[in-house]
This record gives structure tokens, C-alpha cells and sequence, in this order.
């Protein structure tokens, strides 16, 4: 599904190269749970932000899916990256002006997906995270754990096959973290969503079925 | 989707409620304010628009070498030159001054009135103008001895009963006349050409009516009493004209003296094509500028307001950008959502604006004495101006914001990087600036302004004020023993214990001459000489005494002087500056040098101390100072006590000795104050318009420091932490905004002194513009602003860093 070929990103400060990222090469096959690890600083969120195309490589090749990331303009890539992944931000980032319910359906209106198909997507994810209750609170009225779920379901509205989530259970206590983690695992087991996550927590990365450490910009090889 | 924009711009303004308050109050006090002005600027604009044939109508102009104007005709000329020249269809005459006097019915004892709005017009009044007519016909305005008369007077005269037909007595300077009502008329507010009564020009051909009065003769071309209107073939080069009528005019008799007939466009009549036109007009094209371009100000001080704190709220929104990018938005669908917001919050301004339109519109006609409403705006086509204005600048604001808040990054966004207000901090500082500068300014044309009124109001004139009351004289009943009466009255009036003193005059100081003439000479005047102009004032020998305006030379009039018939005298006194007009170096000298006025030899047996006989808004003119006894004007100087029980007592004489008259007073000093009334209308409006821009100014202040201190939050904090005080913090946080101020003072400082040094220029009395003022306006300024920001920073400053660091 993904293939990283030599990619590296690097910022320049007073002529010097810090690199962010250094000949990274990775291949994640769909329906893989890969879990980023590494301290702080080692380019976790960068890696994970290229593979989104938040952010572009410097130097390398990067194939999603069969597509040439790396040799992309812009507006192809968020064609891309709209259609086939969701994302899970460590902040929620819900925006606080919507309901649960408009905040999960966001993402629709921006694939003009029709009123009524659209009624029933989020009548399903809601049902599916058992949130029918909660459907018109806003975000500031619900528990962490609670707003996390409502920002999965968002990044699951669009039936993305890759799922990115940067540090999903960070503000999260270990129980509400728990049950996140549980609900991606049945994600990638039973609905078949690649996931890649990055995290710190050793528990959590045992989740997925595959661990890359990352130190200074480079993955770490076990040895 | 747009419903749902629609919902969430809704909820977005319903969220941050002090935000959504600043924002559309700002923009709805200066929507309120521009709508205003604008019926203002669209009466003044739609004047004598009802007027069906404006487009070849001229008025006929006075130009003399000097390059000044004057309406005022001769009435021979307009029936010679229809005669002469085939372009002109018709011509209309009319006057407004020489007619004024006591109107009463033709019935016993009906009450009697001083009309001061009623002259003489063509015969063709009704036809030449669009003027409706209620009642009557208007072909017999034709007749000598008509009088029409307007709605609210004709219900004066005769209530209920019907009007035309009726009789009514003018006793005026033409003495006793008859007149027959031929009609009701209707003068719409926005008519230049106002009366309550009309009469018919005709009654004048008549000699019996004119009362020895030969210079109002229709056929004469020697003195200049009337407006003449003329209407010319369409296709009519006026300036052809003009050089026509002028050389008819030099042809026919009159000595060569340099003036010049100049056609005025009716179109024109109310408001000059355009600031260099110099023809006279009844309303200032130049005022209508100048309030026009407060108004845009001051409307773009509200839409500076709602740029500055929409995009000030970029920090909030980011993250929502961020998001809603990530989820798949376009930047377009995201300008469009922004859009959407920034249009209801431009709706509800108005809306609000219209309300508060509503409830100003009482004090604002008030300050302009005008009965204006909104549906002026409609009356010309200043309402598509205003429209389209408040269109584009809703839809520029609009889109300049949701094009600046779409165009983050998302990952910028989302990783909080976005640390201060953002990209847009720099067009956000020129703003401020601006709005102050403009604040400023305005502020300091305040002050100007109320300085010179102050000035104005309280310069030594030269002439005592105080207690001075002028009684108008008698016009109805002057038969064969008015003279004695008028003798007796004084007299009677001087024995009063609360007269202090007396005096009879055709003029008084503040009112205008008894008229203006030229031809004086002295045997060493020089060529050209005899055209400068002398005001002529009629007073008796008790005139000086009773103002206190003293003599510098020579004696007053003796009391056996101004009982000499008007031909016969040959004294006069003159003012200083008649002494100098006639070339005189010392006052002295023309009291032993004979004087010329045309053929008349007259000697000079005194010199006045100049004094402002006219207001301040005027330089003092040379004058010539005539002895009769004239019953124009009673002028009586009061001891101090009351002043109601002093009036009845005159009053008591008055009815007593000049029975049918009306008795109308005035004091000197509130008719000085009343001539000043368009500066105090510039004051007022003036302190209006600057409070409101500062109010709104400091709005947008009060929503920037808002959104300054929630963006540093987190930085006030870690200096709390490190051991600031509440006063470090609050300097850190005013620092920027005082100097942006200061930036704003020192590009209004110049502006405003170039714009009041042209307006003082007006003045020949006016103030020095000091340093000071400027110095006020900016610490007014700075202090309105420090209160503003100080309130929020202390609030930062005092609150809990361990909270504000925590919720980060």
C-alpha cells in the first residue's frame, strides 16, 4: 500500500542541514496496524504527516497505492488523500461550533455526498460508537474520551482505507486510552482499515502487529 | 450548504457574544451615521428638482470687475432683452425684500401680522414655476392687486373660510394697499423660492402704489431690486447670451462701470456645479463635501473595526480551517462559509443601524433644523451612490476577511504554531492607525471649531450688547399723526425709570445697512474711486450715546439735525474706515474737506471708532452715518431688574401709541448669537461625528486588545511566573497600542491644520490655530485608548498563571 523510497526532509537554519527525516524506507502492506515510536523530536509526526500529504519529502519517492506522491501537484494529492484516509489528531480538533453530529458529517459535505445518503452514514457511525444519545452536543460538553470517538468517527465517515492517528490517546486517561485502542484494533481485524499510529506508550504500540522506532530521523533496525 | 453556513455563522456569532457585540455594533453605528448624512446629502441634492423646465431656466447674475455677484436686478431690463432676443421665451421677476410689512384682513379689527417671507412676482408665477396650486387659477395672477397665499398662511388669515376672494391690507414701505386673494399655493421643502404670500408684480405699474417709491418702477433700469429668471430656447449658447444682454446693458444709458450679466443655470441654483463654480447659491456645495466625507469616514472607520476583528479571530479559527482542510474543504467552500458570515454580520449592522436610525432621527433634525427622514435618501440619486457604497464595501470587507482567515495551512495550524495574531498583524496595525488618525483629526476640528464660535461669540465688537433690546417699528397706520405719535412714544419711553437710554434708527449693530451705495469722492480722489463701495446707516443724535460707540473726531448729530428732510441734509459722520476708503491719513482732515456723493455736496462733522456693525463673518465696511428720524427700529438700553416686567411696560406704549401693529422685540445679543447658528450647527456636528468615530474606533480597540491578550495568554503567564507585576504587564500589553496612536496623531496633525486653516480662511476675525489643541486631541486620544486596553491587560495581568498555563 505505501512504499517510502529513500525519503528524507530536512529544514536549513544559517546554511546548515537539519534533517527531520533521513533515508527513510518503509513499506506498509494494507491492512497492517503499525504503531511510530520514538522520543521526542525524532520525526514521528513528520513521518506520519508525509504519509498524509500534509507535508512533502524533500528528496525520495513516496508510492501510495500506486500513485507517484512525490511527483504530485498539491490539488491531486488532497484529491488522494481526501479519498483514502482519515485522520485522528492527539487535540481531537473537533470544531467547537458543531454538534456531534454536524462535526461527523463535515467531511460529506465536502464530497457533496446527497442529504439523504449523507442521514444515513452518520445514523450508522453513530450508532456503531453508540453516541445516538450525544448526537446534538457540542464538543465542549463531552469527556475526552468521548470527543475522540466523535474525531475517529469523523476520520471513519469517508471509509478511508488508511487510518493516521498522532498520539490518539495523549490527553487521554489510561481507560478512556484503552477503549480507543480496543476500537482500532477491531477496526484493522474486522473492517480490514490499515492503521498507523504514533505513540510513546509501549502498551499501546503493542496493539498493532508491527512496531518502527524512530531515532534523530531515521528508523531504528532491531538488532 | 448554504444553510448550513448559514446555521453556523449563527451559532459562531452566538458563541463569542462579546465579539459578535463589537463587531455589528460598530458597523451598525456607522451604517447609522452614514444613513444620516446621507438623507442629508440627498435633500440638499434634490432641491428644486420638482421644477419641470430646470434644464433652460437661467437666473440672471451681476458680475462686476471684482468678480463678485449679486442676484439683484434692475427690472427694466428682462421685458427690453425678451424683446431684443429671439432665445428668450419668457421671463420671470421676483422679489423678497422690499415688500416685508403688516398684512391684515380687510374686516374691523382682524389681528395683523409682520410677514417677512412675502414679495413681489411676475404675473406668470404659477406658469413659469412648478409651484402646485390648491385653490385659484394661476392666469389670474396676471391682475394688479392679487396677493396668492400659502396653505399655512392662507389658514392664518381665514381658518376655515374659503380664501380666494377675500381681502387682505399690506401697510409697508409702499404704504396702504388693497389686495384680493387669488389663490392657495404649495412651496415643496426642497423650493430655493420660498414665500408665504406672493404679490402681483402688476400692482407696481400702477404709481399710485408705488407711494413715491420710483425706483421700484418696472420700467426703470436704475436700481436693483429683483430676480430675474428667463427661459431660453433650448440649444441656447448662454455665454452668447450673456455677452448680448451685457452689451444691451452699456448701451442703454448706463455709464461704463465694469459690470456684467452672467446666466446661472437653475440646476444650479441650490448647489454649484462644482467648487470652483463662484455663482451664488442658496445651499454650500462645499459643506455638503465636507459632511459627505465624514460620513465615508466614519464608515470606514466601522469597516476597518470589522476587518481588524475578524481577522484578528484568525488564531480561533485556524484550527477550525485546519480541520475542516484536512476533512476535505476547498479553499473555496471555505471562503464561501466565511463569506456567509461575514454578510449576516453586515445585515444585522444595518438592521441595527436602521433602528438606531430611527431613534436619532429626532435629535439629528434637531442639530440641522431640518424635518428630514429616511425617505429623503430616495429623493435624488444620491440613494444609488449610498447603496452601491455600502454593497461594495460589505462585499470587499467580507471577502477580504474569509480570503485571509482560509488561507492557512493546516499543519501549521493544527501543531499550534500559529503563536501571535497571525500574517495579518501588519495590515491590522495600518488600520488602527488609520481609524485614529481619523479620530484625531476630527477631534481637533472640534476644538477648532467650538474656538472660533467662542471667538466669535465673545470678540469685542465695539458696541455695548448687553440689555439692548430692539423693538421693530411701527408699518400699519402711519397717517398724518403718526409723527407726533412717534414723538410722544419716545417720550414717554424716557421717562420709564428702567430705560437707561434710547434711540430711533433705520438700522442697528448686527442687522444689514440701510442699503450700499458708491459715487463718493473728495477732491483728491483718484480715478475709479467713485465705484468703491459705502454702507449707508440711518440713525439719530441719541444712536451713539445709547450703543456707547464713541467719536474720534468732530461731534455727534445734534437733535435739530435729524428732524432735516432726507434731501436737504448734508451732514453725515463716517466710520474710520470710510475715512481711509476716501484717502484720508487722519480723521481730522475730512472734517475740513468737502465730500462728494454723485452731485451732492455733503460735509462730514464727525468720525466714528470703527465698531462691527455687521457680524463677525464680515469686515468692517466704510460707512456713512445719515441723521433722520427713523421709526424703523427702537433700539432701548435696559437696567438691570426684570426683563419681563421692562418689555410689558414697552409693550403697554407700543399697543398704546401704534395701535395695529404687532409688537416684536429682540434682544442685540441673542441676535448676534442667532448669526452664528451655522457654525454652531459645524460644532455640533463636528462633535457628533467625532465622538461616534472614536466610540467605534475604540471598539475595535476593545476587540483587538481582547483577542491580543487571549493570544498571549500563555505568555503573560510565564512572565507572572518569572516575576512580573501587574504593572510590567499591563505596560508590555499597551506599549504597542500607544504607539500606534502616536503614529496616528503625527499623520492627523498636519491634515487637520491644512483643512481648518482653509476653513478658518472664511473668517476675517478668526482664531490662531496654537499648538496646544493638537497636543489635546492626542492625549484625548491616548487616554480614551489606554482606558480601553487597560481594562482588558489588567484583567490578564491579575489573572491566575498557573490556570492560564495549564489550560495550554
Amino acid at each position: 500500500m505505501i512504499t517510502l523510497e529513500h525519503i528524507s526532509k530536512w529544514v536549513t537554519t544559517a546554511g546548515l542541514r537539519t534533517f527531520l527525516l533521513k533515508d527513510i524506507n518503509l513499506t506498509i502492506k494494507e491492512g497492517e496496524f503499525v504503531s511510530i515510536m520514538g522520543p521526542s523530536g525524532s520525526g514521528k509526526s513528520t513521518l506520519l504527516n508525509v504519509i498524509g500529504m500534509l507535508d512533502d519529502a524533500d528528496e525520495g519517492k513516496y508510492d501510495f497505492m500506486g500513485n507517484q506522491v512525490h511527483s504530485m501537484k498539491e490539488k491531486q494529492r488532497s484529491q488522494l488523500y481526501k479519498q483514502y484516509i482519515g485522520f485522528v489528531f492527539q487535540a481531537y480538533h473537533l470544531i467547537d461550533e458543531l454538534t456531534v453530529y454536524e462535526n461527523i458529517e463535515t467531511p460529506l459535505l465536502y464530497q457533496d455526498t446527497k442529504s439523504t445518503e449523507r442521514k444515513a452514514m452518520v445514523g450508522d457511525m453513530l450508532d456503531r460508537f453508540q453516541m445516538v444519545g450525544k448526537k446534538d452536543l457540542f464538543p465542549t460538553q463531552l469527556s475526552g474520551g468521548q470527543q475522540q470517538l466523535v474525531g475517529i468517527a469523523r476520520a471513519l465517515i469517508s471509509s478511508p482505507k488508511l487510518i493516521l492517528a498522532d498520539e490518539p490517546t495523549g490527553n487521554l486517561n489510561s481507560r478512556q486510552g484503552e477503549e480507543i485502542m480496543e476500537l482500532f484494533k477491531k477496526l484493522n481485524e474486522e473492517d480490514g482499515v490499515t492503521i498507523i499510529q504514533v505513540t510513546h506508550s509501549e502498551k499501546n504500540a503493542a496493539y498493532g502487529n508491527r512496531i518502527i522506532h524512530l531515532l534523530d530521523g531515521r528508523i531504528e533496525h532491531p538488532r | 450548504m448554504f444553510y448550513h453556513n448559514l446555521k453556523l455563522a449563527f451559532r459562531t456569532l452566538l458563541r463569542n457574544k462579546i465579539y459578535s457585540l463589537v463587531n455589528i455594533g460598530g458597523l451598525a453605528l456607522g451604517i447609522a451615521v452614514f444613513l444620516l448624512l446621507l438623507e442629508y446629502v440627498s435633500f440638499e441634492r434634490s432641491f428644486n428638482n420638482f421644477q419641470e423646465n430646470a434644464g433652460n431656466t437661467y437666473r440672471l447674475l451681476n458680475e462686476d470687475q471684482k468678480n463678485s455677484f449679486w442676484p439683484e436686478i434692475e427690472p427694466g431690463w428682462a421685458p427690453r432683452a425678451k424683446e431684443k432676443f429671439p432665445a428668450i421665451i419668457d421671463y420671470c421677476r421676483l422679489e423678497s425684500d422690499v415688500a416685508k410689512g403688516i398684512l391684515q384682513r380687510n374686516t374691523g379689527n382682524a389681528p395683523a401680522f409682520r410677514e417677512t417671507s412675502i414679495g413681489f412676482a411676475e404675473g406668470n408665477f404659477f406658469e413659469f414655476f412648478s409651484f402646485p396650486l390648491l385653490k385659484g387659477n394661476a392666469a389670474s395672477f396676471h391682475a394688479p392687486n392679487t396677493i396668492f397665499l400659502s396653505a399655512g398662511s392662507a389658514e392664518k388669515y381665514f381658518g376655515n373660510e374659503e380664501p380666494v376672494g377675500q381681502q387682505l391690507i399690506l401697510s409697508n414701505q409702499f404704504g396702504k394697499t388693497i389686495y384680493q386673494v387669488g389663490g392657495v399655493f404649495e412651496i415643496p421643502a426642497n423650493s430655493d423660492i420660498r414665500y408665504d404670500q406672493v404679490l402681483s408684480l402688476e400692482t407696481l405699474r400702477n404709481p399710485a402704489n408705488l407711494n413715491g417709491n420710483d425706483w421700484a418702477a418696472l420700467e426703470n433700469t436704475g436700481s436693483q431690486y429683483l430676480q430675474t429668471y428667463l427661459r431660453l430656447t433650448p440649444g441656447t449658447t448662454p455665454e452668447l447670451l450673456e455677452t448680448k444682454l451685457t452689451a444691451l446693458r452699456n448701451e442703454v444709458g448706463k455709464e461704463n462701470d465694469g459690470v456684467r450679466f452672467r446666466l446661472q443655470s437653475f440646476q444650479h441654483l441650490h448647489l454649484a456645479a462644482s467648487l470652483n463654480d463662484s455663482f451664488p447659491t442658496a445651499g454650500n456645495i462645499k459643506y455638503l463635501y465636507i459632511l459627505s466625507l465624514i460620513s465615508v469616514l466614519i464608515l470606514l472607520i466601522a469597516w476597518f473595526n470589522y476587518v481588524n476583528l475578524s481577522t484578528a479571530q484568525a488564531l480561533k479559527k485556524a484550527n477550525e480551517v485546519g480541520v475542516r482542510k484536512i476533512a476535505g474543504a476547498s479553499r473555496l467552500s471555505l471562503i464561501g462559509q466565511f463569506l456567509v458570515e461575514a454578510m449576516l454580520v453586515n445585515l444585522l449592522g444595518f438592521v441595527i443601524a436602521l433602528l438606531l436610525v430611527y431613534f436619532l432621527q429626532p435629535l439629528f433634525n434637531s442639530v440641522m433644523a431640518l424635518k428630514l427622514s429616511p425617505a429623503d435618501i430616495l429623493s435624488s440619486s444620491a440613494w444609488m451612490f449610498g447603496s452601491g457604497l455600502l454593497l461594495a464595501g460589505s462585499l470587499l470587507t467580507g471577502t477580504y476577511t474569509a480570503f485571509a482567515l482560509s488561507g492557512f495551512n493546516p499543519i501549521v495550524t493544527l501543531r499550534n504554531r500559529l503563536t501571535r495574531s497571525g500574517s495579518g498583524s501588519r495590515i491590522r496595525k495600518t488600520l488602527v492607525v488609520t481609524q485614529f488618525a481619523i479620530s484625531i483629526a476630527l477631534i481637533i476640528g472640534t476644538v477648532l471649531i467650538y474656538q472660533q464660535l467662542r471667538y466669535l461669540q465673545e470678540k469685542n465688537i465695539g458696541v455695548t450688547k448687553a440689555q439692548m433690546l430692539i423693538v421693530r417699528g411701527p408699518e400699519a397706520g402711519k397717517d398724518s399723526s403718526f409723527n407726533q405719535r412717534q414723538v410722544a412714544f419716545l417720550q414717554m419711553l424716557s421717562r420709564y425709570p428702567f430705560v437707561e437710554d434710547y434711540a430711533g434708527s433705520g438700522t442697528y449693530p448686527g442687522g444689514w445697512y440701510n442699503f450700499v451705495t458708491s459715487g463718493f469722492t473728495q477732491p483728491g480722489s483718484l480715478k475709479g474711486d467713485e465705484f468703491k463701495s459705502y454702507a449707508f446707516a440711518i440713525i439719530d443724535e441719541r444712536y451713539l450715546p445709547a450703543f456707547e460707540i464713541p467719536l474720534v473726531a468732530g461731534r455727534n448729530f445734534r437733535p435739530e439735525e435729524t428732524g432735516i428732510p432726507w434731501d436737504k441734509n448734508n451732514k453725515v459722520l463716517l466710520n474710520e474706515t470710510a475715512v481711509a476708503a476716501l484717502g484720508f491719513k487722519n480723521p481730522d482732515d475730512v472734517l475740513h474737506t468737502p465730500v462728494q456723493w454723485d452731485e451732492r455736496a455733503l460735509q462730514v462733522i464727525g468720525v466714528v471708532k470703527d465698531y462691527n456693525h455687521a457680524n463677525l463673518k464680515k469686515t468692517i465696511m466704510p460707512m456713512i452715518f445719515y441723521p433722520q428720524n427713523s421709526s424703523a427700529y427702537c433700539c432701548i438700553r435696559l437696567a438691570s431688574g426684570s426683563v419681563s416686567q421692562h418689555i410689558a411696560g414697552v409693550e403697554k406704549l407700543y399697543k398704546q401709541y401704534f395701535p395695529g401693529n404687532p409688537f416684536e422685540y429682540f434682544f442685540l445679543d441673542e441676535n448676534y448669537q442667532r448669526q452664528y447658528a451655522a457654525e454652531k450647527q459645524y460644532g455640533q456636528l463636528f462633535t457628533a461625528a467625532s465622538v461616534w468615530a472614536v466610540i467605534i474606533a475604540c471598539l475595535g480597540l476593545f476587540g483587538l486588545t481582547t483577542f491580543t491578550v487571549t493570544s498571549r495568554t500563555k505568555e503573560i503567564g510565564i512572565r507572572k511566573v518569572l516575576g512580573a507585576s501587574v504593572l510590567d504587564i499591563t505596560q508590555l500589553l499597551s506599549r504597542d497600542f500607544l504607539l500606534l496612536v502616536g503614529i496616528a496623531a503625527l499623520i492627523a496633525f498636519p491634515v487637520a491644520w491644512w483643512a481648518m486653516q482653509r476653513w478658518l480662511q472664511d473668517f476675517p476675525y478668526r482664531i490662531n490655530i496654537s499648538w496646544w489643541v493638537f497636543a489635546l486631541a492626542a492625549v484625548i486620544a491616548s487616554v480614551i485608548a489606554l482606558i480601553t486596553i487597560g481594562f482588558q491587560s489588567v484583567r490578564a495581568a491579575l489573572s491566575n498563571p498557573v490556570k492560564n498555563l495549564r489550560t495550554e
